[in-house]
């Protein structure tokens, strides 16, 4: 298991945090795999949609603890982070998409809207597109847990 | 066209000969006018075409769904606007996510098509990446791992290096390398996905951990800059159609001071005797066979110049020669005939070559095993082994 502590202002301070993070932990989660540089890419990609939905949608302010865990193949990713009501309803309510019938129909028209995409379609993506497992919880101290569990690596490729 | 900052760099080019609009790079703006320098250069890319516009995206190694959205809708926006116009994007199997991704277009017009580049990526990869040349790479590396074993040092290859082998094909080398050299790491890239699931199962097979055997593109990889202190490269500068493009992958990797080591045939200087004749012009037909498909198996002696015009410093070659006194001959042999099978089957065929002319190329392989086994004969197949350092 590997876990990272920041102050949310200071992770908000520049958008390329969400890239140097991603990057940053991919590349130390991707050893021992079918094809490392396969699986870095992918988990990337997916940690850094997570990173960029915190980004935009968090309560002031706060400690954000990022931290990852592999269990087979299961990778599993929390972000505990800030979250005032109004936040927790952002991420529940894509949960909520995602838990329903039309979830790819859902994520296809946040997909192509013609307006600004919405903060919650990197979390529709993860869930269609990744086939990840995602839930929420309240975690006290007026902040929220995401938790993405994704199959990156088929096993019998 | 650049544009950078920290961790966004991101380039397009377009190509008016193809109608191609390419982009390159890390895509993950924060707000999609960051974009609008690349969609106006899309948009006055597509103004003069008609018909099918090309949009490659695989050497587009991350993106956001900012970007995706961007560019997405613009393509959508194009063969809605435009009933003269067609997309087809190109993906690479080398990104994970890219195909999925970018599949989703397709359902949303069928004006848009969406295609994985993996096959035909290079002219001759049909025939390398063949089960048969499966076999060919097996009992080649049995018989040049005799002569490379102490060559590797006199390059400056040592225990408990960062040590990378790209285009490792089976993985023979690289596990050979890994029980003699056993290198701090080792990362042995190939695109032949069923080379890679053989060289998996092989090293599964034998207990032996630790090679990190990654699918990628020897011209475009996705390891990072200044990492390795070793990188070899054998006999593929050779089969691939731009080795000068894989040489600046393998300097760029390559950590500055590092040195990387490649081989390389001249297949028209393989020689035997008795029979020689009949050896030699087989051989001087397999370099135009080749040839044919864009390969230069003649690259051998060329290797100097390509490091050196590579950038590189202290550039070191010299050859060595496989031969049937080698100790075995059948194993010489064994490589003839699997050549034999490749060059004047499958390939021989694929050029259109009439029977005659077959019969008569087989007949240099027949020969080139006839020497190797006869008590009184030798055959040799001679590989140049040079090396450079990258500068500091
Ligand atoms: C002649 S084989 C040599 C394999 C191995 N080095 C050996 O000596 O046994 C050439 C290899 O280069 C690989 N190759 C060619 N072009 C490549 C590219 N652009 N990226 C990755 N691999 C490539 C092919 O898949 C093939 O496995």
């Amino acid at each position: 298991m590997l876990q990272m502590d920041l102050d949310i202002g200071d992770f908000c301070s520049n958008w390329a945090h969400c890239d140097l993070l991603s990057a940053y932990l991919a590349r130390m989660v991707s050893h021992n795999r079918l094809d490392s540089l396969l699986f870095s890419n992918l988990y990337s990609s997916a940690l850094n949609e997570l990173l960029e939905t915190v980004f935009r949608v968090h309560g002031k302010s706060g400690k954000l603890e990022c931290s990852v865990r592999r269990q087979g193949g299961l990778d599993r990713i929390e972000l505990v982070f800030p979250a005032d009501e109004d936040t927790f309803r952002v991420y529940s309510e894509a949960i909520d998409k995602l838990s329903g019938k039309d979830a790819e129909k859902l994520y296809l028209e946040a997909l192509f809207t013609e307006d600004e995409p919405d903060a919650s379609l990197g979390l529709l993506e993860l869930g269609v597109d990744y086939g990840a497992r995602l839930a929420i919880d309240r975690a006290g101290d007026g902040r929220m847990c995401l938790v993405a569990e994704l199959t990156l690596e088929d096993e019998n490729e | 066209m650049i544009a950078e900052n920290s961790t966004q760099a991101f380039q397009w080019t377009y190509n008016e000969n193809d109608q191609e609009f390419a982009l390159h790079g890390s895509l993950r703006p924060q707000k999609a006018e960051e974009l609008s320098n690349c969609i106006s250069a899309l948009d006055q890319s597509v103004s003069n075409v008609s018909g099918k516009f090309y949009v490659n995206v695989r050497r587009l190694v991350r993106m956001n769904n900012v970007a995706f959205h961007a560019i997405a809708c613009k393509i959508l926006d194009l063969v809605r606007g435009r009933s003269d116009l067609d997309v087809h994007v190109t993906t690479s199997s080398v990104v994970g996510w890219a195909t999925r991704k970018f599949a989703v277009l397709e359902t949303m017009s069928d004006k848009i098509t969406v295609s994985e580049y993996d096959s035909e990526f290079y002219p001759g990869q049909s025939f390398v990446e063949d089960s048969e040349f499966i076999h060919v790479l097996r009992t080649q590396t049995k018989l040049t791992w005799k002569h490379e074993k102490d060559l590797l040092r006199q390059h400056g290859l040592k225990p408990g290096m960062q040590v990378a082998d790209i285009c490792c094909g089976i993985g023979d080398f690289a596990v050979l390398l890994q029980k003699e050299f056993s290198p701090d790491r080792l990362v042995a890239l190939d695109h032949s996905k069923s080379s890679l699931d053989y060289a998996r199962q092989v090293a599964a097979d034998f207990g032996i951990k630790g090679i990190d055997y990654v699918f990628g593109d020897a011209a475009d990889m996705l390891l990072e800059d200044n990492q390795f202190d070793f990188v070899t490269c054998r006999h593929s500068l050779q089969v691939f159609d731009r080795p000068e493009l894989i040489l600046k992958e393998l300097f760029r990797i390559c950590k500055p001071g590092g040195r990387i080591y490649v081989t390389n045939e001249k297949n028209s200087h393989c020689l035997g005797e008795p029979r020689g004749e009949s050896i030699q012009w087989t051989y001087n037909e397999v370099a135009k066979l080749w040839h044919h498909f864009d390969m230069d198996i003649e690259i051998g002696p060329k290797s100097r110049r390509l490091l050196i015009e590579g950038g590189f410093e202290d550039v070191t070659i010299g050859s060595f020669m496989v031969t049937s006194t080698d100790g075995d001959p059948q194993g010489f042999a064994d490589i003839i005939a699997s050549w034999k099978n490749l060059f004047a089957g499958k390939m021989a065929s694929e050029r259109g070559d009439d029977a005659a002319f077959v019969e008569r190329f087989a007949k240099g392989f027949d020969d080139h095993i006839f020497a190797a086994l006869h008590p009184k004969g030798y055959a040799g197949w001679p590989i140049w082994v040079a090396s450079g350092r990258k500068p500091l």
